[in-house]
């Protein structure tokens, strides 16, 4: 049997096939105010009853309850759910810290798994490449008709840059409009204030789905001795002696690390996943992120 | 014990510190390791824990392990010691015992006296610390110098490896003699002594120096040949005499003593030896050619020396003396005929030897005919007579030597001598002895009777004569001839024959400046050249047994050496040295205690804390 030609070498055609059957699940519903799958709660045309609340003069009488006006004479208006649209933005990482042990590849494939859910969802999804030195960011789209165009953009992110995590998501905030969902992709291993990151992308009304990649050596270094460390994107050195006996105390590190930025998104109703770039791409997707909800 | 330092100028090495530590920090090369970030490690970093005193420590033990390999090698090299001894000797003689009686074993597969000491010595060596030196002096019968004061381990032992037991008596004034010349260019102030104690406890030496005697432990039981000699008995027969003795602490046994000619028991006798016997043996030979007899002495019980179990005695060829006298002195003849194995030449129809044993001769002619021992009679010797001369007068003898065997039973009393030798005026008897003469009959106004020793002759000059006296007329006329015929016996080898002893080898015989090769026991061979006498002289033989002297033109000649020495057989041990000065030195059984050096102790310790810091250094994550 001949083999099917692959629409994406980020993700394979079975991949692909199981998503369709997949959403993407996001807990709060702050919308556009254009339509879309995801209910608004300020109200809206759709057929789903939300509240009641008093008739103002102007509103549309269409919408006033006249069995609770017969029954108690005043004036109640019924309040429907909005059927808006969500804003899914991919936010990658593409400084030089994620070209270690396969981060960046494994973070466009996140992406673009993350982003098909969003457009099979009728979403718009957009895409940054932050920190990038490639074209950083794909305009919105929606449907998927705008499936190839975000493949295209992940497929050509090209990391290497010095931005930091941080600041890249400052950037975005400045270019973005729309609430919905922010899916950061990235190591988090900054020295810059992620709180007011977070705090930003809260306010502007983004959930923040963060997940964290790290690779086998970060996760579990094998080092001894006396050495240089030298980081890949400031050039900095740090000399380390006896780095075996340090071990314990740079796992203990790591852990609080995990656990704030852990609760830096809990704190903002978002979410966090911290997984290794040797873990099998699938079984994240498809076992871990469905079984901690992120997707249904 | 306070321990003190040989090289404390070393200590400067300490200044090494300031450029170990120095490269430690600037010049540390780290392998250089790419990270996606620092952020966790300068946390952990910045960790108060990790900035602890401890691990601040943990993280800098390569430097401590470092500068603690510095401070060892520095403290070995200042070649620190503890000190065992009251007073250290700076140069120390040692003199060893190698006489005989140091290869006794204590039992039996045990060791000998001379390994003893060597293992003593060597620890002594080992223990020899940079600023002393030591000489080692070997003595025997001799003593001779091993090494010059050095500190040259390798030097020394070498020496001391090389040193091997001399089957001599020891004689502690030779090497005292030789430590007291090594004093004048060297000084000291202590000399070591390592013996058995089987030395002369009384030494005629005025010490220069303190000793230190060292005695090693006492040997087993010995028991050995002593004396061995063979007299001529009539009929051309020898008597053989073998002396056994044994040592003090010997126990009784039994064995055999065995006569051997060319490997053959040609007599044997069996012995029960007790202790403090001296048994005489006494062996009955026929004579003949000479030969080499072998008395070897085997023990059915242990017998801590073997040096003393065997002897070698020469017995020369049995022969007639050859005896030249003139025809008219027909009253010598007379007197020579009535004596046994004596050829009187000339002789009618005879042919003379070319060599005589004795001539006895009023002619001055005769006097150059070659012998060993001339009796000139009626004669002044050539070299006397500006001292002596002879009148024709009466005279008496005043007095004569009693005891030389040529007078040996011979009186001179009123005897009546018609010559009359007189001594010029000025001339004593000193002068003649100043010219080798021993006056053994003095007359009235000068000597009668002359003796005189050149090499191997006996001249026996009689300045009257013999004819002009009533000497042929008393009964001490055939036995002064007798005695001049034991003379020549004694001088020609044929009356007795004693077995040479170990030291010196003398044999003669040989061509005029020839090579001459000698080989003995233990691998000795040695090539000499004979005097123009052809004789061999200061050939070194110490050790017992045979030696084969081999030169072109004759043929080879073997001889052999023997230990015979009670003293050396006695393994008496003295435990102490009287002197000239009435000082007295006790031998000590124990060792001297050495300082101890501690440098290789702690060079094991640095060594051993590289490799602690090479581990460290490369030790990984298992």
């Amino acid at each position: 049997m001949p083999e099917l030609s692959q629409l994406t070498s980020l993700l394979t055609n079975r991949d692909l096939d199981r998503l369709a059957r997949l959403r993407l699940k996001v807990s709060r519903r702050f919308t556009n105010r254009g339509r879309g799958e995801h209910l608004g709660v300020k109200g809206g045309t759709s057929t789903e009853f939300c509240d009641y609340r008093d008739y103002a003069p102007g509103d549309d009488v269409r919408f006033v309850d006249w069995n609770i006006f017969a029954r108690i004479q005043r004036p109640y208006l019924k309040q429907f759910h909005q059927e808006e649209e969500l804003h899914v933005a991919l936010l990658i990482d593409a400084s030089r810290s994620m070209l270690f042990e396969d981060k960046l590849p494994l973070a466009r494939r996140f992406a673009a798994a993350l982003g098909v859910l969003g457009l099979r969802g009728g979403e718009k999804v957009s895409a940054y490449a932050l920190g990038g030195v490639s074209p950083d960011r794909l305009t919105p789209g929606r449907g998927r008709s705008a499936q190839g165009k975000l493949f295209a953009f992940l497929e050509n992110i090209e990391g290497g840059g010095r931005t930091t995590i941080d600041r890249g998501i400052e950037d975005f905030l400045r270019r973005h409009s729309g609430r919905g969902a922010a899916v950061i992709l990235s190591d988090f291993l900054t020295e810059g204030d992620l709180r007011r990151a977070f705090n930003l992308l809260h306010n502007a009304g983004l959930e923040i789905f963060a997940v964290q990649l790290l690779g086998p050596s970060e996760l579990a270094p094998e080092i001894a001795g006396d050495l240089r460390f030298v980081d890949s994107e400031t050039e900095a050195h740090l000399d380390i002696s006896s780095a075996g006996d340090l071990l314990a105390l740079y796992h203990e590190y790591r852990a609080a690390h995990e656990a704030r930025l852990s609760a830096l998104c809990a704190q903002r109703a978002g979410r966090f996943l911290s997984i290794s770039s040797a873990e099998p791409f699938e079984r994240v997707v498809f076992d871990v992120m469905r079984r901690r909800g992120w997707i249904m | 014990m306070l321990p003190g330092f040989t090289s404390l100028t070393s200590a400067w090495l300490l200044a090494l510190l300031a450029p170990l530590i120095a490269f430690y920090f600037l010049k540390l090369k780290r392998p250089r390791v790419a990270i996606p970030s620092l952020v966790l490690w300068r946390q952990v970093l910045n960790d108060q824990r990790v900035n602890s005193p401890f691990q601040r420590f943990k993280r800098n033990i390569l430097l401590f392990l470092q500068i603690l390999v510095l401070l060892l090698l520095v403290l070995a090299a200042m070649q620190p010691f503890l000190r065992r001894e009251a007073a250290r000797a700076r140069r120390l003689p040692v003199l060893i015992d190698v006489s005989a009686s140091m290869g006794a074993l204590d039992h039996p597969r045990g060791s000998a006296r001379l390994d003893e000491v060597k293992r003593r010595l060597r620890e002594r060596i080992d223990a020899l610390l940079p600023d002393q030196e030591m000489c080692l002096v070997a003595f025997g019968k001799t003593a001779r110098r091993l090494t010059p004061f050095t500190n040259n381990h390798r030097e020394l032992r070498e020496a001391l490896d090389s040193l091997a037991v001399e089957d001599v008596p020891s004689d502690l004034e030779e090497a005292l003699r030789l430590a007291q010349a090594l004093g004048r260019s060297e000084p000291f102030d202590r000399v070591l002594l390592l013996s058995d104690g089987n030395i002369p406890s009384q030494a005629n030496f005025e010490l220069p120096f303190q000793i230190d005697f060292q005695k090693t432990d006492p040997a087993g039981s010995n028991f050995g040949i002593v004396a061995f000699n063979a007299r001529r008995a009539p009929g051309g027969h020898w008597q053989v005499f073998v002396q056994l003795a044994g040592s003090t602490n010997a126990e009784s046994t039994s064995g055999t003593l065995e006569l051997r000619q060319q490997d053959k028991v040609i007599a044997h006798e069996d012995v029960a030896l007790t202790r403090g016997s001296n048994p005489r043996l006494a062996f009955d030979l026929a004579g003949g050619p000479g030969a080499l007899l072998e008395a070897r002495l085997s023990l059915h019980d242990f017998d801590s020396l073997a040096a003393d179990d065997a002897a070698w005695l020469t017995l020369p060829a049995s022969r007639p003396l050859a005896v030249f006298v003139p025809e008219k002195m027909a009253d010598y003849r007379h007197a020579l005929a009535a004596l046994e194995d004596v050829n009187v030449f000339p002789q009618s129809g005879g042919v003379s030897p070319a060599a005589f044993d004795l001539v006895i001769t009023d002619r001055e002619e005769d006097l150059v005919l070659p012998a060993l021992v001339r009796c000139s009679v009626g004669i002044v010797p050539a070299d006397a007579r500006s001292l002596v001369t002879v009148e024709s007068k009466n005279s008496q003898a005043i007095d004569w030597r009693r005891d030389s065997p040529l007078l040996q039973h011979v009186s001179l009393r009123d005897v009546v001598f018609m010559d009359q030798p007189v001594t010029r005026s000025g001339a004593y008897e000193d002068a003649l002895a100043q010219l080798g003469y021993e006056v053994i009959a003095q007359g009235e106004h000068g000597p009668l009777m002359l003796e005189k020793h050149a090499g191997d002759t006996l001249n026996v000059s009689l300045l009257f004569h013999t004819d002009r006296s009533t000497l042929p007329y008393r009964v001490g006329f055939p036995i002064f001839v007798s005695n001049l015929v034991q003379a020549a016996l004694l001088q020609s080898g044929l009356a007795e024959a004693e077995a040479p002893r170990t030291g010196v080898l003398t044999a003669e015989g040989f061509a005029p400046n020839a090579a001459c090769t000698i080989e003995g026991p233990a691998d000795y061979r040695r090539t000499v050249q004979a005097d123009e006498q052809g004789r061999l002289s200061g050939v070194p033989a110490p050790r017992a047994g045979e030696y084969v002297m081999t030169s072109s033109g004759t043929p080879p000649r073997r001889i052999g050496v023997s230990l015979l020495s009670p003293s050396e057989t006695s393994l008496a041990a003295v435990d102490q040295l009287q002197f000239n000065d009435q000082l007295t030195v006790t031998a000590a059984t124990a060792p001297v205690k050495t300082d101890r050096t501690l440098w290789w102790g702690i060079a094991l310790a640095a060594f051993l804390a590289l490799l602690v810091e090479w581990w460290w250094f490369q030790r990984r994550v298992a």
